[in-house]
């Protein structure tokens, strides 16, 4: 794997503190302020989807069933049309947001933390316990990761706290990598040896000096990991295998939507709208923070 | 090629094909009693410990871990809970299908994603490089469960040119390979773009300039297999996904393979057919990369020669 490992040693001024901020050439583009903006938006819409929707999610109206939206000569009061059984999709839209935004957050700090701990352990213990972690990682990329959600949800069943564990779990293995080649190269570094030649403890030395120094590191990888995510999320529900009615996510609503693309593609395209919207924001936004905290990556990738 | 390098990459992939197998023993056992969730809640007690004794539920867990792993090697994956045929034909009778969108799909990412990342190294931070690095970015965010919709909306709704669902002519084998395809080719992209960018700058190819080569003869004949290891590593690496992405595909376009196959049997929870399907992807997955890492000693000889440039 070594030609494709993402640390060479030309990568090291990340661990030389505070680097030159942010520069002027650097501010975001229109672009990447629109890309802002909608995020804004959606994680405003995540929280407070109780108080914008003008419906309940699981309300019913069998009155009003398979209703197109209001610009295309359906009712007012349902803005983007009614689903199959008159449930006002533009309600659903908000809640499916707030259950796949909540997942892919949750999903995010498990897999971070998980991975991130486990590089430390290895980078710290070395011996043993660096080859099981090694092991694990290695495994953990050779088989496809939504293979392995499959399985597990058939042995176990679904449920939420499951389903969030499993897709927290996705991604680890790629910070475990990471975390544990910094860790390496940073207890080589100077300011380590210095503190731990004070005698400090090692668990305040990787929380006090050497996280913050690999942070950039860290925040770069989140930015790539939270896209696909989310796209594991809505692929799983949009499977029928995440999340489960009467609940709701951006893939669950566009899976239900499927069934009914001939005649009312306004159910689930809406969602799957978001979806691409979202983690097309998300990875603009991402490259941008890269080539702010980096600007020789710019030129190099 | 050393032969204690090697030796090191069998090892390694027997290792993991054993902790394949492992996690899959492990998970069912875990996952309760197969006879009780299979069986009604009122078959009587004779019953039900028949049914263990047949399939050695009632053996040390060590045994059945050894009978388990015994039969795995056989090609032996059990029986199907839903239709009791062999688990190895209802899986084998899916391969074809599954090989042929997927060699296809490969195809299309290769032909799109290797050209479209050389043409924008070769004309970094132009209009050109802009114009690619903003599709591969687009298709990226993409999910191909909409991509594959929106086509079904128009060319099977709309048009009504391609069939939605299933499977016979080269008609219904268009769309599912194009929303497999394209979903990686943004990738592949920006990874033989990346692989590019850094062998051009190398003194070689100033070198390969000075002597008074032309362009096509230095990207082809000098950049190029340079930059293969990279770009094959990352196609490695991202088969998998590619084969995540089939299940998907495969369900939104109806398509007999064995990623609906997989998605039915979950939903199902026929165990049997899900820790057979989870079995042969590990191993090909396996299989490939093994592959791959013994081409590398092909793509550069420098690797074949000490055996050190590819250590893992």
């Amino acid at each position: 794997m070594s030609a494709l490992d993402a640390h060479p040693p030309a990568r090291r001024w990340f661990f030389r503190p505070r680097r030159r901020a942010v520069k002027a050439h650097q501010r975001p583009s229109l672009l990447v302020m629109i890309c802002l903006f909608w995020l804004a938006l959606v994680v405003f819409t995540a929280i407070f989807a109780g108080w914008l929707a003008p419906f309940g999610y699981t309300e019913q109206s069998l009155m009003n069933r398979l209703k197109p939206p209001a610009f295309l000569g359906g009712p007012a009061e349902n803005l983007l049309g009614t689903d199959g059984l008159g449930r006002d999709v533009l309600s659903r839209l908000f809640f499916a947001l707030r259950t796949s935004i909540l997942v892919a957050l949750l999903g995010t700090v498990i897999g971070a933390v998980t991975g991130t701990v486990l590089g430390i352990l290895a980078a710290h213990f070395r011996g043993w316990v660096d080859d099981i972690v090694m092991v694990l990682v290695d495994f953990q990329a050779s088989v496809p990761f939504l293979i392995v959600a499959l399985a597990v949800l058939a042995f176990f069943g679904n449920s939420f706290v499951l389903f969030v564990c499993i897709v927290g779990l996705f991604g680890w293995e790629t910070y475990a990598r990471l975390v544990r080649g910094l860790v390496l190269s940073v207890s080589g570094e100077g300011y380590a040896f210095a503190i731990r030649t004070l005698g400090v403890h090692p668990a305040r030395i990787y929380l006090r000096h050497v996280l913050p120094n690999i942070a950039g590191v860290l925040v770069v990888q989140l930015t790539l990991n939270f896209p696909e995510i989310i796209l594991l999320e809505t692929s799983l529900s949009f499977l029928g295998l995440g999340i489960q009615p009467p609940g709701t996510s951006l893939g669950l609503a566009l899976g239900e939507g499927r069934n009914y693309i001939a005649t009312a593609w306004w159910i689930g395209l809406p969602a799957g709208m978001v979806i691409f919207l979202t983690t097309l924001s998300i990875s603009l936004v991402g490259d941008w923070v890269r080539d702010a905290l980096d600007p020789s990556l710019a030129q190099s990738e | 090629m050393s032969g204690p390098f090697l030796l090191r990459k069998f090892a390694r992939c027997l290792l993991t094909l054993l902790l394949a197998v492992t996690f899959v023993f492990v998970v069912l056992r875990l996952s309760g009693d197969p006879v009780q969730r299979m069986l009604a809640d009122d078959v009587p007690a004779r019953v039900i410990e028949s049914y263990r004794t047949m399939w050695g539920l009632d053996r040390p867990l060590p045994e059945q871990y050894l009978r388990y792993i015994s039969r795995v090697v056989q090609g032996d994956f059990g029986v199907s809970f839903r239709d009791d045929r062999p688990v190895a034909a209802i899986i084998a009778e899916r391969i074809p299908a599954t090989l042929h969108l997927g060699l296809l799909a490969l195809g299309i990412t290769l032909l799109i994603g290797i050209p479209g990342g050389i043409v924008a190294a070769l004309n970094r931070g132009r209009v050109v490089d802009r114009v690619v690095m903003g599709i591969t970015i687009l298709g990226h965010s993409l999910p191909n469960f909409l991509l594959g919709i929106l086509l079904i909306l128009y060319f099977s709704m709309t048009l009504r040119l391609l069939p939605s669902s299933g499977i016979g002519t080269w008609q219904h084998m268009v769309m599912p390979a194009i929303t497999l395809g394209t979903s990686f080719a943004g990738t592949v992209a920006r990874f033989t773009r990346s692989a590019m960018l850094e062998v051009l700058n190398q003194p070689y190819m100033r070198t390969a300039r000075a002597k008074g080569l032309g362009r096509p003869a230095r990207v082809w004949r000098h950049a190029l297999p340079n930059a293969a290891i990279p770009i094959v590593t990352v196609i490695g690496l991202r088969l998998g996904a590619l084969v995540g992405g089939a299940t998907v595909v495969e369900t939104v376009f109806g398509y007999p393979g064995i990623g609906s196959l997989l998605v039915n049997s979950v939903a199902q929870r026929d165990l049997a057919v899900v820790q057979g399907v989870v079995l042969l992807i590990a191993f090909t997955m396996v299989v490939t990369n093994l592959t791959i890492d013994l081409t590398y000693g092909w793509l550069d000889p420098r690797i074949a020669t000490s055996g050190k440039g590819a250590k893992a």
